[in-house]
């Protein structure tokens, strides 16, 4: 219930005034301020007897004869509108919610739930408006707020499963709105899904409007038996100069009633290559490694697949592949070095298992403009930096991405210039005299350093520095490491596109034993990873994920050619149900949103490239977790907190008209209150001459007094 | 009762403890040292408690390490340099919990009973301080009106904040305390000072929150010989301070029933206190400082036996 005129009440204060006079004027003499009243006793008072009340039943009367008007003035209303209108049969809008996620797809039940659909919207009449709301992990209004019962029916034919999972919130909110917006008095929100407890986060914040009826149908089977490709981790070796892959699946069964055997197979671009069997629990995972396959080809496409279950969709799981590019490192280290000056970091480099690094040594300073073309990093170890051309080609290759180390020794030596070069000015070694000096800080949240700050991460305080130089970080350079006398180890400095990074004591063992080190050759990993920009390859998307095809930052983990983000060439992308996306060209984003699984190809229109630019596509694995909410706890979080009166007689359409009645209903409090203060006037007019006329004292000299009846 | 209890430091000298003497002082600063150094004098014992050297163990230097605590023996054995690690190197945090609501403006004698927390308030702390605790404040009605987080660094900013203190609202216990054990991450000490006018039920609850944080908590109630004795003679309206309300009263013929009433009410707080493991004392504001100096230097001994 509200209030038209609420300042109206205002009016009450009046009846206090009377009351609170009597009070205070009775108790204004000798107050004595105590701080608490609690552990006193209220003793009645002596007051005069003026100001004692004779006629409480008059003065209550009265008083609320005087509420009673301000109350009619203040224009209380009922704010429902199903109680006032006191009708219950009428048109109803109806809301269906249908999950369309693909758990869904789980045998019969998306049939069963379109059979659920289709007989709600027969039983629709003529005069109800119904809509159809599509829930996934997002949600979308197919047809709004229609009585096109044909229109809804069709709708439904068409509609088919995603490859997204469930979230209830998006779909919910929509079907609230819908009924919030629709001024019919009966509203209806039935929601089809197998109420997976995945997509239930407990705080959708949805509360469907007052006098809704939520009827959830559940689409569900007795047992769910499934079997899941979870993951699949790739990892890359090099042997005999070639790129190898091997698969490692993780497959998960859920429910089921005895051990079963299980064919598992690996494709690469669409030919079976191996296929394995493994004997799965009733509810449990293994793990199944496939023997390594060669990588040769860009966008090699690979997928791993189950035997078919009742839950296809989670059978399978697809990757893309291109095989690793050589991080090319070009190490200068003068006409006659010191022996071995470069063995270590060359070892180092010879060893890996990811990225590979394809390692060149040369004993001379001098850069050609081809040298640098075909390299990723050079490292300037213990020579000084080249001057003249060499060195503008240099700073030039660092500002366009390259990497530069410079491993200061013995030959290195300061020249004018490096300081807009360098991330800061080295001076002359100098020799550790209390003994070695240690690596004492680590900027851990930097790339190079970031492997290796979790525990046991690699132990570089066992290293001994005995001599390095010493370096004065410029604004523009960035600390990595320091010495455990606070001496800099380590700096960096972005010039450009590229970094570079000095690091202030040799990369052999002898000015420090960091070389034979555990520690060493991972660090040198990282250093180069660093500084040539490696960036390991996304082999996958989920589905419900958009690209922006025209993002260079994002798209370096997903394309190997340049030529494929070129958002001034118009493209077309083949999604894995046939269909296609025009990618037309466009100075802004090229968005395209992966809601199909399988794989997506990307190339000009009108072509057919041997090996097109292609994206692999999965299902959110945390679907196939079929167990299911009540769904009446479902309802009973989604239902309004103030339930109607129920649906209302007449069966009438909601006209402007009965609008306008209606909204008359709802005030009309306000007469009955007139009456009955008017009633109450009357009787205590009634009362009040009565004892009027009972208490009228007559004296002798022929006047009379009437005391105050309060 | 306990405030009627006599102080067992018959040594220590009370001139500078009492209230009369004490609301002559202008400054908490100077009226907390006469009062601390006063009476640690008379006590002939170290003000310095709950300290530990205990060795706890070597750690490896690192830049910015004060170097004076290096173990040279260590470095010489091993030729790495490490610190060595002591028990109890930081000291506790001790915190008063101020009520300022409206009833504590009450008194009729020298000093009111929000006067009387004051100078209890600027004494522990002081005193605390000098134990190297750190030292914060929170004053409160029925929210926390100032909030000084414990600092060995905020005496001065307690004893300003103690000395503009204003009653002036009603005051309430759960919230505000509530709200304190929330901000306080740190165990500590917590000193109570409030007169408790709720149900010994709904103040227990208020106050056992912060004991079950981990606190140490100490309760001083406080309460004026007027509310103790009740020794008014004339009728009169008598208005709650608080709320505003007045009642008719008749003091004779209530003085018994009250004294009675009052006396259940603090031997009701006593026994939950008590059970709570909380250490609870009622001080009469017109009585020397010295018990309830005393009664805090107790439980911090207590306190540290435990500890």
């Amino acid at each position: 219930m509200g209030l038209l005129a609420p300042l109206f009440l205002l009016g009450l204060v009046g009846l206090a005034v009377p009351i609170v006079v009597h009070l205070t004027e009775r108790q204004r003499r000798n107050v004595v301020d105590f701080p608490s009243l609690m552990f006193l006793r209220k003793i009645p008072f002596r007051s005069t007897q003026r100001r004692r009340i004779h006629h409480w039943a008059l003065l209550s009367i009265r008083a609320l004869a005087l509420a009673l008007l301000v109350a009619a003035f203040a224009r209380p209303f009922f704010e429902d509108s199903a109680v006032a209108i006191g009708s219950t049969l009428g048109p109803r809008e109806v809301v269906v919610v249908l999950d369309r996620s693909y758990s869904m797809g789980y045998g019969d039940r998306w049939e069963r739930a379109k059979t659920e659909a289709r007989e709600v919207f027969e039983g629709l009449d003529a005069s109800d408006r119904a809509s159809l709301v599509f829930m996934s992990r997002g949600a979308e209004a197919l047809l709004r707020a229609t009585s096109d019962r044909a229109r809804l029916l069709t709708a439904l034919d068409t509609a088919s499963l995603s490859a997204d999972g469930t979230l209830y919130g998006p779909a919910l909110k929509l079907a609230q709105t819908i009924l919030e917006e629709s001024e019919y008095p009966n509203r209806e929100a039935v929601i089809i899904s197998d109420f997976q407890r995945t997509g239930w986060k407990g705080d959708e914040g949805v509360t469907f409007p007052p006098g809704t009826v939520v009827t959830p149908v559940m689409i569900s089977d007795e047992s769910t038996p499934n079997a899941t490709v979870a993951s699949v981790v790739l990892r890359r070796d090099f042997f005999s100069g070639q790129e190898r892959m091997t698969a490692t699946a993780r497959v998960v069964r859920r429910e089921g009633e005895a051990p079963a055997e299980r064919t598992i197979v690996l494709e690469v671009d669409g030919q079976e290559i191996q296929t394995q069997t493994v004997r799965l629990d009733p509810t449990g995972s293994t793990t199944v490694t496939f023997d390594p396959f060669t990588l040769s080809d860009l966008y090699t496409r690979g997928s791993i697949r189950i035997g078919s279950d009742a839950l296809p969709q989670d059978d399978e799981l697809h990757f893309v592949l291109s095989p690793g590019r050589a991080m090319r490192t070009l190490v200068l280290e003068g006409a006659s070095p010191r022996p071995d000056v470069s063995l270590y970091l060359q070892r180092a480099l010879e060893i890996s298992e990811e990225a590979s690094f394809q390692v060149t040594v040369r004993r001379s300073t001098s850069l050609s403009a081809a040298d640098l073309e075909a390299t990723d990093v050079v490292v300037l170890n213990d020579i000084r930096f080249p001057q003249g051309a060499t060195g503008d080609r240099l700073r030039r290759f660092v500002e366009g991405g390259g990497g530069l180390l410079l491993v200061l020794g013995e030959r290195s030596a300061w020249q004018t210039g490096l300081e807009e070069i360098l991330p800061g000015r080295f001076g002359p070694a100098r020799d550790h005299t209390r003994g070695a000096a240690r690596l004492g800080y680590l900027d851990y949240s930097h790339p190079v350093f970031e492997l290796f700050g979790g525990p046991r991460g690699g132990d570089f305080a066992r290293a001994r520095f005995f001599r390095s130089r010493n370096l004065e970080v410029s604004p523009e350079g960035r600390v990595l490491a320091r010495f455990d006398d606070g001496a800099i180890a380590l700096a960096e400095r972005r010039l450009g596109e590229g970094y570079v990074l000095v690091w202030t004591s040799t990369m052999d063992a002898f000015w420090n034993d960091l070389a034979v080190q555990p520690v060493f050759l991972p660090f040198i990993h990282q250093l180069m990873r660093h500084l040539g920009g490696y960036r390991e390859r996304v082999p996958w998307f989920t589905a419900g994920q958009v690209l922006d095809l025209s993002d260079p930052a994002g798209m370096v983990f997903v394309a190997d050619r340049e030529s494929e983000l070129a958002t001034d060439v118009a493209q077309v992308a083949l999604t894995p149900g046939g269909g296609s996306v025009a990618l037309p060209a466009t100075a802004g984003p090229r968005f395209l949103e992966l809601e199909e699984q399988g794989f997506y190809e990307i190339r000009p229109p009108g072509t057919n490239p041997e090996r097109s630019f292609a994206v692999a596509v999965n299902v959110d694995v945390t679907e196939s977790e079929l167990e299911s909410m009540d769904p009446t706890e479902f309802a009973a979080a989604v239902a309004p907190r103030e339930t109607s009166a129920g649906p209302g007689a007449g069966g009438e359409m909601v006209t402007p008209e009965i609008q306008a009645r209606n909204q008359e209903r709802r005030q009309s409090l306000w007469r009955l209150l007139m009456v009955a203060a008017l009633v109450l006037l009357l009787t205590e007019t009634a009362i009040s001459n009565w004892i009027s006329r009972a208490a009228t004292m007559r004296f002798e000299d022929g006047r009379s007094y009437v005391p105050s009846n309060t | 009762m306990a405030v009627r209890e006599r102080s067992s430091i018959q040594g220590a000298d009370t001139q500078f403890l009492d209230p009369a003497v004490l609301s002559r002082i202008s400054g908490l600063d100077l009226l907390a040292r006469t009062v601390v150094d006063g009476f640690l004098q008379g006590l002939h014992r170290s003000p310095h408690l709950g300290m530990s050297l205990d060795f706890a163990e070597h750690r490896e230097y690192m830049p910015g390490d004060d170097i004076r605590r290096i173990d040279w023996k260590l470095f010489g054995r091993t030729d790495r340099f490490y610190l060595k690690l002591f028990e109890a190197e930081t000291s506790a945090n001790f915190m008063v919990a101020l009520d300022i609501s409206k009833s504590m403006s009450f008194g009729t004698h020298a000093v009111t009973k929000l006067d009387y927390a004051r100078y209890l308030g600027a004494a522990l702390s002081y005193f605390s301080q000098k134990q190297r605790d750190r030292v914060g404040l929170a004053t409160f009605d029925h929210e926390i009106v100032e909030y000084v987080p414990p600092s060995t660094r905020h005496l001065q900013l307690i004893l300003h904040t103690l000395a503009r203190a204003e009653p002036g609202r009603p005051g309430v216990l759960r919230d505000p305390l509530m709200r304190l054990g929330d901000n306080l991450h740190h165990r500590g000490i917590l000193l109570v000072l409030s007169d408790f006018y709720e149900e010994p039920e709904q103040v227990i609850d208020s106050v056992r929150h912060l004991r079950a944080r981990g606190h140490d908590v100490i309760v001083f109630h406080l309460l004026d010989p007027a509310e103790l004795e009740f020794t008014y003679e004339s009728a009169a309206s008598f208005r709650d301070m608080e709320s505003g309300t007045m009642i008719p009263i008749v003091p004779d013929q209530l003085a018994d029933e009250y004294r009675a009433l009052i006396g259940e009410h603090t031997q009701e707080l006593e026994r939950l206190f008590t059970g709570s493991r909380i250490d609870y004392t009622v001080l009469d504001t017109s009585k020397p400082l010295d018990y309830a100096l005393f009664r805090y230097l107790s439980s911090r001994e207590k306190m540290a036996r435990v500890r």
